[in-house]
């Protein structure tokens, strides 16, 4: 993995969209060891679908996860990629981070280059009340089909608190019947 | 094709005409664990389907950050029955990487003895299920008969035949001592003596070929674009497996290869064949790690910070991100944590299941086939929030009928026999 290339290709593609990068080296193996690496690169929102554009045109790249992390003011969401699949060492880690104010939680869909984020970003609308643009499906996917709210966001707890003491009391009601 | 027309007219006339969403309840006597799904049918060809998943959704994310690290450490081993030792694998690895805590290479070895034992009893239920929903109970009754061999060990290793509790973070809770290892010697003679066997009797035989070829296909392009994981990507050609690509634990010491049904000599299809291919030679590839571990295991202390006062003192001062993988039976785990100073709990917690990315590759999957090849097309990513309670089938005029497993797997029994002549 040529993470200076990685890292200038993603640069050149996106210009001022492209805001910083980390690299994270670890050494693996207690006999013969080696080297893996987990690579962050944060990007304007609105540079978001390009950045995985090019991912998608450089690299065959795998959406393990998108993760949604509650800044208090803001929310970040990480796209966790993994690329080089196929090969012994061959891979690495690749998240796109792009940070979204509260006051404006939209993100467009990246499913019309990569399928399979679908599921993912269903889970993100459901549990951290984000507008996902564009998405072909935008049903609750884990949560129940009615449930509005948004269980994974630290300024909503106490609707949470709310709605979850309400299912319990009434599951624990027609449980006794 | 035709013969149980009679039964879905009977059904659709009962319903007619009425369409309605059946929120399935979470719990049925048959079922480890419930999922809806929604079909829709052109006869008996499945034309479309909606997949429902989370009713077993626990909100184990949110329970964890609101517990310390190793309260969080004791539900990531309940986020499943049989991956119990995957999740902790990847929960503890993004921690220590998040906290920069070192990991001694004893108990890198035993946690990837116990992972890699893990895969052989889940490729060995998951063998055996596919068998039972094909029809072949005295098939599943000798597998997980065989099956046992391995929870044994594990009892006998870890004091647990689930939930080892094996792995904490900088290290692992128990030893496996000298004594012991020829048990699990037992076991690796046991499983390689078998092997061939299992392999005649799932991959030579006519009818398990007849059922499971060309049913229930995922092609290689629909398995990447779809981030398929696994066992369930694997059989479709795609050479993706976590221990080969970005090696960890004692799997960076092994020239670890992902097994595609080109190791059997076969072209990859990506049917439910293909999956029964991978996973039993990914059996044989496990007891090859074990054995590999238990003959280079090297010696010396099991954690880095073995007294838990100071492990929880450590890890509330770490801060920093963390990114955790490990190749579960079924697919990556993937866990990701964000640690802040001061704080005894995780600020961030996000943890993927296999399930979770082969979710999508069933629709590709049903698509074209029959409704009698739904439970074994169910089966094949051996998903977690596993079988059906109750599939609920809507014809191609829009008139629904909800169908009880046992119905379906009658019809998949039907369909064997009738196969068989």
């Amino acid at each position: 993995m040529n993470v200076a290339n990685l890292f200038a290709s993603f640069r050149s593609a996106l210009g001022d969209g492209y805001l910083e990068d980390r690299t994270i080296e670890r050494t693996v193996g207690t006999v013969e060891t080696g080297t893996v690496y987990d690579l962050w690169i944060v990007v304007e929102r609105d540079r978001l679908h390009d950045a995985v554009a090019h991912l998608c045109e450089a690299y065959d790249p795998h959406l393990s996860v998108i993760s949604g992390d509650d800044l208090g003011e803001t929310l970040a969401l990480n796209y966790h990629f993994t690329v080089g699949w196929g090969a012994r060492y061959g891979e690495a880690t690749v998240t796109l981070r792009t940070v979204l104010p509260k006051s404006d939680l939209t993100v467009p869909t990246i499913t019309d280059l990569l399928p399979g984020a679908q599921t993912s970003e269903r889970e993100k609308i459901e549990f951290l009340g984000v507008d996902v643009v564009g998405i072909p499906d935008d049903r609750n996917i884990f949560l129940p089909e009615d449930m509005t709210i948004h269980p994974w966001r630290k300024d909503l707890e106490e609707e949470t608190a709310k709605e979850v003491k309400r299912m319990v009391k009434w599951e624990g009601r027609h449980g006794h019947e | 094709m035709g013969m149980n027309n009679q039964s879905i007219n009977l059904e659709i006339g009962q319903c007619a005409a009425t369409t309605y969403s059946v929120p399935v309840g979470p719990v049925h006597p048959a079922l480890k664990e419930p999922i809806r799904f929604s079909f829709n049918l052109d006869g008996e060809r499945i034309v479309g389907v909606d997949i429902k998943p989370g009713f077993a959704h626990r909100g184990i994310e949110y329970m964890g950050m609101k517990r310390n690290l190793i309260q969080a450490l004791y539900l990531s081993e309940r986020i499943c029955g049989i991956c119990s030792i995957s999740h902790p694998l990847a929960f503890t690895q993004a921690v220590e990487n998040a906290a920069g805590i070192e990991v001694p290479p004893r108990a890198q070895y035993i946690r990837t003895i116990i992972g890699e034992l893990e895969r052989i009893h889940s490729h060995l239920l998951w063998a055996g299920v596919g068998a039972h929903e094909l029809g072949f109970d005295t098939l599943l009754h000798l597998t997980w008969n065989v099956r046992e061999k391995t929870m044994d060990l594990l009892e006998q290793l870890t004091g647990n035949r689930v939930d080892y509790a094996i792995p904490i973070f900088s290290g692992v809770r128990r030893d496996i001592p000298e004594e012991k290892t020829h048990l699990a010697y037992e076991a690796i003679d046991y499983y390689r003596g078998l092997l061939q066997q299992m392999i005649d009797a799932y991959l030579h035989d006519k009818s398990v070929e007849l059922r499971t070829r060309n049913v229930g296909v995922l092609t290689y392009d629909q398995a990447v674009e779809l981030c398929a994981a696994g066992p369930t990507t694997r059989a479709s050609g795609v050479k993706k497996d976590v221990r080969q690509d970005m090696p960890y634990l004692a799997y960076a010491d092994m020239a670890i290869e992902a097994i595609t049904p080109e190791a059997f000599g076969t072209e990859p299809i990506g049917d439910v064949y293909d999956n029964i291919i991978v996973r039993l030679l990914e059996v044989a590839q496990a007891i090859d790690i074990i054995e590999y571990c238990l003959e280079n295991m090297p010696s010396g202390e099991l954690m880095s910070i073995p007294k838990v006062p100071a492990l929880l003192a450590a890890l509330k001062k770490a801060s920093g991100e963390g990114i955790g993988r490990h190749e579960a039976p079924r697919g990556e785990v993937f866990h990701y944590v964000r640690l802040e100073e001061g704080v005894e709990e995780a600020v961030a917690w996000k943890v993927k299941a296999p399930t979770y990315s082969n979710l999508m590759s069933w629709v590709p999957k049903f698509l074209g086939d029959e409704i009698a090849d739904v439970p074994i097309i169910a089966a094949s990513i051996d998903p977690c929030m596993c079988c059906m309670d109750r599939a609920h089938f809507a014809d191609a005029q829009g008139n629904t009928s909800v169908r009880m497993k046992q119905e379906l797997v009658r019809l998949s029994r039907e369909k064997t026999r009738r196969i068989c002549g």
